[in-house]
């Protein structure tokens, strides 16, 4: 037979009271904010991944964020090369009719100016502005591209957007690919590191930068001469409506025949243009659903790992009521009775 | 006839020294560290009469403790561990808040929101508010910076006002035992119990090993020995050796903080044992200290210094916001009346890791004028995003820890971290807790008053004396018997 004495019997009844307590404790808390983990050390891996799920449901809804914004850039550019393509057609329905001898010279003086008109239209789409930024001027957004000559004062600059993770894509057209000529027809985009190149990032490697920046530097600011000669040789849209203004202000209808030609393949460029950018936010809708899709699927993970299975929860919790109930009974049992109370 | 008064009269002593022992322990039932004493007693020695060996009573030989020295030395043992695991669960806890964003914001939380400031930026770089946007957001990346390593400073420096009180404790336990072995020893020599007084140097010696592991025994001159292992002996008898707590200068100091609390002999001041204590309270808190908090420091320094770098590094590239004069060969001026155009810092940094989360700020020139905050990579370029995008995709490049971790990614390990090892912690306190309560039951089964038992032997001992008196009663009544026979 081990003794039992009083100290001992305390220490059992303490301890197993403490014990029952604390659990009772640690559940009521996850009870009152619905969590199954409160603190890190609850489950360090499921509060590691929990945060980390937490910043990609953050990333995703600024990857919406942008998304949004280049459709609005993309509606308006879009509209605007509409606009261009119908004022085009318009125009070209004029060298139509009048690339014939039928009509006098007084008539096509009246058409100049319904030309000129178009002209000033196809001008005024060319610098148009979403909020304060110029739609077409590239990277110079802020001034207009084109002035009353038509002529182009803004960059080459391709703004790019990244619209779901590493999915980068152009959100403008500049006034060069649009109202002057274009080869390049590709939408692939490069990761805009690479144009920063990434070994900068590396804070060890900081030393040889400065050579490297030069050399990069101008990418997008200097007109190359080849570009100058290409503006020259190509139709752009103003020259040609110019064109066709002084065609019929002279009286020049073999002139006025020979601009159909170019006409044409600047509605074809157009239309090639609009089919880019229908494509561009064809994708832009699918990344939209896609991050969507990724939120959610995120959300039901985190809540997985964070939140507190309710049903298993309160049952665990009237368990554990149940237990300290018959733990007082057990020690009221041990407490109140002792040998002298039977002594007399 | 006589004899008979006489063993009554021993009878009746035995009895009634054993009812005052079973009342001291009863009194004493709740008193802590008191171990149950009993009567020893012994039958008195016979004597030879007329050839008949015939008995002379009971007589008390002593009054003794009820005491197992190797129980009490597992419950110092015991002891020990638990006050290092349930301080280091304690301490840990304190950290482990500073890096709980589960239900609010932390260090992670506002890191991405800074990332995907710049992705907004990046979607309309002519906007001046996105800018001051961008600006608040890295204010809050740089604050929050500076209170996770404030906060650590802090639970490093309550650290060492509570080892400089747990010295001053642990000195004047030390004292008391040095009394109390003097009387102990005064006591003895007089052939006195020093029971009472033995219980109450274990309930010190037991306080002491709080503090750290302690070795305790009695050397050949009954001198008893108190030393802290590892470190070496504290008491010696009537002598002590004290203990100084006392602060030291950064590069002095064992956890590479100015000022941190070192701990020596009062003798030997330049002899620093800070770190030599085993176990206990004060090896927990410095080892919290030096060890777990001084790698959260330095981990957290060195995320904010790569961070900070790795913007910087992209930053620098970019020309600023604003309107730009540019020569006739496309080259931009070097500065305009706001400063430099390109090259310009987002963070302050400095050239080592050391401080750098304390000390993370953004530098003058965004702090002054949000222009100088860098979009574009050419010059006069008010649409160009592409330094913007660029630092937001920094988000997902893996510079950090040799080229193998995201900030992020980096960040949450800490964070992991911090986590396993409160666990581990909890677990340990835990552990160690039940393991203590465990060897004290033991002690308390054999050393602990037993009221039932006290009954019981309360109840014996008046029949004893009862019957003592009875006997001398008897002894009385054939006085009388005799004395009668002359009437």
């Amino acid at each position: 037979m081990s003794r039992v004495s009083e100290n001992s019997n305390m220490h059992a009844i303490k301890y197993s009271l403490g014990k029952t307590k604390e659990k009772m404790e640690n559940l009521q808390l996850k009870g009152s904010t619905l969590r199954s983990i409160t603190r890190p050390s609850d489950n360090p891996i499921s509060n590691v991944e929990a945060l980390s799920l937490q910043s990609r449901i953050k990333d995703n809804k600024q990857y919406t964020r942008n998304a949004e914004y280049a459709e609005l850039h993309l509606t308006a550019t879009e509209k605007s090369i509409e606009q261009i393509t119908e004022i085009l057609n318009k125009a070209k329905e004029i060298a139509l009719a009048q690339s014939s001898d039928f009509y006098d010279q007084d008539i096509r003086k009246n058409v100049a100016n319904e030309v000129r008109q178009l002209r000033y239209q196809a001008l005024a789409i060319a610098n148009k502005r979403v909020g304060n930024k110029y739609l077409f001027g590239g990277f110079k957004t802020l001034s207009k591209p084109f002035d009353d000559q038509g002529v182009y004062s803004g960059d080459q600059g391709k703004m790019t957007l990244e619209i779901s993770k590493d999915f980068f894509i152009p959100v403008n057209l500049t006034g060069y690919e649009v109202f002057y000529s274009s080869n390049d027809t590709s939408s692939k985009q490069p990761n805009p590191f690479e144009q920063v190149s990434p070994e900068d990032v590396n804070p060890t490697k900081v030393k040889d930068r400065e050579e490297a920046l030069e050399v990069s530097r101008d990418l997008a600011s200097e007109k190359s001469d080849s570009q100058q000669n290409i503006y020259e040789e190509r139709s752009n849209v103003f020259s040609l409506l110019e064109g066709l203004t002084n065609s019929l202000e002279n009286n020049d209808p073999s002139f006025t025949q020979s601009l159909l030609e170019k006409f044409d393949e600047s509605i074809t460029r157009l239309v090639t243009m609009r089919t880019k950018v229908g494509s561009i936010m064809n994708s832009v809708d699918s990344s939209k659903l896609s991050n969507e899709d990724q939120t959610i699927d995120a959300q039901t993970r985190r809540s997985s790992l964070v939140d507190a299975d309710v049903t298993e929860l309160f049952s665990d919790i009237t368990r554990q009521q149940n237990i300290l109930k018959s733990t007082y009974q057990a020690s009221q049992g041990l407490m109140s009775k002792s040998l002298i109370d039977f002594l007399r | 006839m006589a004899n008979i008064l006489g063993i009554g009269n021993t009878g009746l002593i035995a009895a009634k020294k054993s009812l005052e022992t079973t009342g001291h322990n009863i009194a004493n039932v709740n008193t802590e560290g008191y171990s149950r004493q009993r009567v020893m007693q012994q039958s008195n020695v016979p004597i030879n009469k007329s050839g008949l060996i015939q008995g002379t009573g009971v007589r008390v030989r002593s009054v003794e403790r009820v005491h197992d020295k190797f129980v009490e030395q597992r419950l110092q043992k015991a002891t020990s561990n638990e006050s290092y695991s349930s301080y280091r669960h304690e301490e840990l806890t304190q950290i482990e808040n500073i890096f709980n964003e589960i239900d609010n914001e932390g260090l992670n939380n506002i890191i991405n929101k800074f990332y995907n400031a710049f992705r907004e930026l990046s979607a309309q770089p002519d906007n001046e508010t996105m800018r001051s946007v961008v600006r608040d957001t890295a204010n809050l990346v740089a604050k929050d910076f500076n209170r996770i390593r404030s906060s650590l400073d802090s639970v490093s420096r309550n650290i060492d006002s509570k080892i400089d009180g747990e010295i001053k404790d642990i000195n004047a336990i030390a004292k008391n035992v040095t009394q109390l072995n003097v009387k102990i020893a005064e006591l003895e020599a007089s052939g006195s119990e020093t029971g009472d007084l033995r219980d109450q140097r274990d309930v010190a010696i037991r306080e002491l090993s709080k503090s750290f592991k302690i070795h305790t025994y009695s050397d050949e001159r009954n001198n008893f020995i108190i030393s802290a292992v590892g470190v070496g002996t504290l008491v010696a008898g009537s002598e002590f050796q004290e203990l100084a707590a006392a602060g030291t200068s950064e590069s002095e100091s064992s956890n590479g903080m100015d000022g941190s609390i070192e701990v020596f002999f009062a003798s030997r001041p330049a002899h620093k044992i800070t770190q030599k204590f085993k176990s206990g309270r004060l090896s927990s808190l410095i080892r919290v200290r030096n060890e777990d908090t001084r790698r959260l420091q330095d981990d957290v320094d060195r995320l904010a210094f790569d961070f900070a770098n790795s913007v910087n590094a992209i930053h620098r590239r970019g020309f600023v916001g604003r309107q730009i004069e540019q020569g006739a060969d496309g080259r931009t001026v070097a500065s305009d009346a706001k400063g430099p155009v390109t090259g310009i810092n987002f963070f302050k940094v400095s050239d080592n890791p050391k401080d750098a989360s304390l000390n993370l700020q953004l530098s003058d020139e965004v702090q002054e004028d949000i222009s100088n905050i860098v979009t574009a990579l050419s010059p006069n370029s008010p649409g160009d995003n592409r330094i913007s995008l660029a630092i937001s995709k920094l988000q997902h490049e893996k510079f950090m820890a040799g080229g193998t971790a995201t900030i992020e990614e980096e960040f949450l390990k800490t964070v992991g971290n911090v986590g396993v090892e409160v666990g581990k912690a909890k677990l340990d306190a835990e552990q160690n807790e039940g393991i203590r309560v465990q060897v004290e039951t033991i002690k308390e089964r054999t050393s602990g008053v037993s009221l039932d038992e006290e009954a019981a032997n309360m109840v014996k001992f008046q029949h004893a004396y009862d019957a003592a008196a009875k006997v001398m009663q008897t002894a009385n009544e054939m006085f009388d018997t005799v004395l009668s026979i002359k009437r």
